[in-house]
Order: C-alpha cells, then structure tokens, then sequence
C-alpha cells in the first residue's frame, strides 16, 4: 500500500508551550489511524498543522507526495482531504440538505449535480429523514453525522475525524464505530482522534499515542495497551488489567 | 430557499403591474418623490444584502462607494461632458476597484472590528474629498447644471422617469440577487456567514469570495449614488457620503431580514413610509417626535423580530410546512 499521509517532525510553539514537538508518522492508504494521548496532547493542534489552519515551526505534510504545508485550508481540501471539527459546526441556518451542497460544490459547480451527490452522502450517514431539517435543530449525533456527510460530499481521501464519538451514548458508540467502518471500507484513508478507547479498538489497527506534543509510542492496539509508556501517561494502571483480547 | 409556484407567480406579476402604473395613480409630486426614496433604498439595501446579509460581513461603510459612483459621474460630466449614463457605469466600475484595497484592508479583521474599520474607510474618503478643493469642489460641492430636458443626460422635467429608472435599478439588483442564491456561490456565502472555519474546511476560498461579492455588492451601490446625484442635481461631500446612507442599507436589510431576497425591500417600505408619514404628520407640531417613534419601531423589530420580517414569514411557513407537509 502506498503512503496517502506522510508527517515528518512537525513541531509548532505557541509562546512557552511547546504544542507539538518533532512529530512523524505515516497513514499508508485505506489504513484507519488514531491519534490518541490526554487532554493538551497536541492532537487537534496536529489536526490544524495537517489542514493548513496553523503553520507548522518546522516539518513537512505531504499528501499522497505532494507537500500540503503552506497551503490554506481550502487547498489542502482541493487536494483531497476533509476533516470534521471537535465540537460540530454544522452551518446552523442551513438545511441538512444546503449544507452537505455546500461540501458537494468542491467537485461540481452545478446546484442540481451538487444536491444529487449531496443527496448521496446524506443517505450514506442515514440522516435522508431529517434531509429539510436546519441544521441547528439536530441532535448531537446527527450534527456529528452531518459534519460527516458535508465532509464526505467534497470527495476526501483521506478524512480527519476529531472526536466524533466524544459525548454519545453507547449505543449511539455503536452506530459511529460502524460508520467510521463503513466509511473504510470505501477507501477512504481515515486518521481519527478519539478518547473512547473501546471505539479505537474496534476501527483502528494502527495507533500513534502523542503526549505533551510528543509522540510516546505507536504501533498496532495490542502493542499500545501494553506499552508501560502510554499507561503511566494516559490508560491509567487500571487498564493494563484488561487483557487486550477483551476489546474487539 | 423557497422557489415560487402558482401563487407566488400572480402575486409577484400583480405586483409589477401595480409598480409600473403607481406614478400614474398617484399624482402627487411628494408621493412620487417618497416613491423613488423607496426605490432607491430598497436598492441600496439590496446592494449591501448581498455582503452583509448573506455572507453576514456587516458593512457600515457603504456610503464610500455610493459616493464613489456620484463623484465619477459628475466629474465625468462636468469635466468632460460624458452622459451621466455612461458615468453611472463608470462610477460603478470605480467602486468597484475600490473595494478591492478597502477588502483588502477590511477582511482581516471580523465582527465589530470589520465594521469599524468599513466605517473608517468611508469616513476617510469624505475627507479626501472634503480637503481637496482643487479636485472636486471641496466641502461646498457643486450644482449639476440643468439643462432642461435631457433624456441623454439623464435629467427630466418631472420626478416620472427617474422612478421608471430607480425601479429598473432595484429589478436588476433582485435578479442578480436571485440568481446568486440558487448558485453555488449563494450557498458559499450563507456558508461563511454561519462559519467562516468551517467553511474553508469544505473547500470554500473564504477570501476570494468575499473579494467577489464586495466587488459586486459596491458596484451596485455605486450606481445609486450616480442616480441620486442626478436626482437631487447636487453633490458634496457631506451628502456623497453620507454615514446616514451605510445605516439605512444596513437597517432596511435588518428589520426586512437580512440574506432574503425580499428582506430589503420589505424593510424599506416599512421604515421610509413610515418615516415620511410621520414626518409629513408630525414633522411641523412637535420637533423629534417622528425620530421618537421611527426609533421605537426599530427597537421593536430588532427586539421582536431580530431575524426581520422575512425572516419570521419564513419561519411561519417552515412551521406550516412541517405540520401540514402536504402543502410541500
């Protein structure tokens, strides 16, 4: 498989604090990567290093071999990638429907092609029932699985997904874990931080673990539970006692 | 954004019809004359819709390309003896490369501090044109020289044809406004209104849109400044930019409800009636009771109906679509 993402030491400073200090990995292509570490890890200041809404200290991005840094966030989407925010933000006034339009407009021009291949991706998020809904009125969820689909309508290959499942219930869990699969196994390249450790298990086989905006391990779920390094910094002891086998 | 169907055609047709035969049904030059202040503003608002209603960039700074547009039309006749038609397109043309450093300028900064800045930049201008005596007449501006009837020149006898004129403006600036809205650039703008973040996160060069629609949005406001020149035969600085001019296009667009494509005409014909009847009423008894109540009906929408008329219809209809879907 070849190399869709490829971060090689990306550091940022914001005064003293040293957000993110010399950061590399690599997402091979179709492969689903989390991004996980404690609050202030550096992991959505990587996300905004990678989509060109801060400008990296030092270090490259580059994107199936072109370099993205430098770019505004706009071109980095141009060139194929799409992520989704922390906290949602849909366009509230908007329709469900006018908003992923607005994502589909990056590939077609036309309103009724835009509001076709809109139409798609909103069926692909199953959110078609609340199709004339403002945006605003949706449920966190659905807020979530609109930011989905508007990220989705502008043909991404590679998807930057910032704590989608953060304050769902565990059913709701379930439906965005096997979303995030669906959307896998379309090919998208997908790199996702989450908390939810029961979450990363289940869609990623491949973690990197930042903390103090240095990465501290990475490797495959297995490796990373065991790892000393990331219990003392962020599992926590109590979780080294759960064989790793336990989560799917 | 609701498309029309059966009705909403016969409404809009009645309409045209009624707008085309008022000067005809009303006599009265003073009718005519508040008429055409309507008109004028309904455009104006229009004009400034597109950027601060749609894309939500809250201009208070329009009054720099209105008077753009009627210093270069009078220079161009004074000076030259170039029709005021030709000016007019001029003046617009003027603006609109202006908007591009004053962009420039201005969209680095967002909310209260853009519109501050906007203020500045047309403040600056009346200055210029104030201090620079040589070149436009200083601060005791100029009369435009009548010359009678003069279809070519745009002057006329009667207030009759400049209403025909302002009407067709406002036509032009609806169309332009309805077509945007359906475009892909219509969603961009509503779009970066709600979120500019988020929007750039989708692809939407935020910059170059906004760059776009000032353009346009200063463009059409140029030009009535060139016709209310005309209209008045009698420009300064004073009066070409006029802070009340940013006000009015922003308030008209507020209370109708801004990014709607009736809003600013809606808001128009309720504030500019309302603020020539009351003065026409109580202009001569009481000094400052008809700013009393314009001012109470302002704080009234913006307190009641902070989405502005259009906006409230809107969400009536929305309400009855949802109970009664059949209708959709």
């Amino acid at each position: 498989m070849a190399d869709a993402l490829v971060i090689k030491n990306l550091s940022k400073r914001f005064g003293g604090l040293q957000a993110v200090q010399d950061v590399s990995f690599t997402v091979t292509e179709n492969e689903t990567l989390a991004l996980i570490g404690p609050n202030g890890a550096g992991k959505t200041t990587a996300f905004n290093l990678i989509m060109g809404y801060y400008r990296p200290d030092t270090g490259s991005v580059s994107a199936f071999g072109q370099e993205i840094v430098g770019l505004r966030p706009h071109g980095v989407c141009a060139l194929g990638l799409a992520r989704t925010f922390q906290v949602a933000r849909p366009f509230g006034g908007m329709t469900v429907l006018a908003n992923v339009m607005t994502g589909a407009f990056l590939r077609d021009r036309s309103p009724d092609l835009a509001r076709e291949k809109a139409r798609e991706a909103i069926e692909f998020v199953n959110l078609s029932a609340r199709e004339n809904s403002a945006a605003r009125d949706l449920t966190t969820i659905d807020q979530r699985r609109l930011e989905m689909a508007r990220a989705l309508a502008t043909q991404p290959k590679i998807l930057l997904l910032d704590e989608v499942m953060a304050g769902l219930n565990p059913s709701e869990v379930d439906q965005a874990v096997a979303l995030v699969g669906k959307l896998s196994s379309r090919g998208i390249t997908i790199v996702i931080v989450e908390h939810l450790m029961r979450a990363i298990m289940a869609v990623a086989k491949h973690i990197v673990v930042l903390d103090h905006g240095q990465k501290i391990a990475e490797g495959n779920p297995k490796e990373i539970v065991e790892n000393p390094e990331v219990i003392r910094a962020y599992l926590g002891s109590g979780y080294a006692h759960v064989p790793a086998g336990a989560a799917p | 954004m609701p498309r029309l169907h059966g009705w909403g055609w016969l409404v809009l047709g009645g309409v045209t019809v009624v707008m085309l035969i008022l000067p005809y049904l009303v006599k009265s030059s003073f009718a005519v004359d508040i008429f055409i202040r309507v008109l004028l503003f309904s455009f104006i608002g229009t004009a400034w819709n597109l950027l601060g209603g749609y894309a939500k960039q809250l201009s208070l700074g329009h009054a720099a390309f209105f008077g753009l547009g009627a210093y270069t039309s009078t220079l161009l006749q004074i000076d030259f003896g170039i029709s005021p038609w030709i000016g007019m397109v001029a003046g617009g043309l003027v603006a609109m490369l202006a908007s591009l450093p004053i962009g420039w300028l201005c969209f680095r900064l967002r909310g209260p501090y853009f519109t501050i800045a906007t203020i500045a930049t047309a403040q600056v201008l009346m200055l210029i044109f104030l201090k620079f005596r040589d070149f436009a007449w200083g601060a005791e501006g100029t009369t435009i020289p009548n010359l009678g009837h003069a279809p070519l020149m745009m002057q006329f006898e009667t207030k009759i044809p400049y209403y025909y004129i302002v009407l067709g403006l406002l036509c032009v600036a609806l169309m332009i406004t309805a077509g945007i809205e359906r475009s892909r650039l219509g969603y961009y703008l509503v779009a970066i209104g709600e979120d500019e973040d988020a929007a750039e996160a989708i692809g939407v060069d935020v910059p170059r849109i906004k760059r776009n629609i000032y353009m346009v949005s200063s463009f059409l406001t140029a030009l009535a400044g060139t016709f209310y020149t005309q209209y008045i035969y009698f420009i300064d600085p004073q009066t070409a930019f006029n802070f009340n001019v940013s006000i009015e296009a922003a308030l008209v667009s507020i209370v109708g409800g801004i990014g709607t494509l009736w809003g600013p005409v809606i808001g128009t014909v309720l504030l500019e009636t309302t603020s020539a009847l009351l003065q026409s009423w109580l202009g001569n008894s009481i000094g400052g009771v008809q700013l009393t109540i314009y001012a109470l009906i302002l704080m009234a929408v913006i307190l009641w109906r902070p989405t502005g008329i259009m906006g409230y219809l809107i969400e009536v209809y929305g309400r009855r679509l949802r109970s009664n879907p059949a209708e959709a």
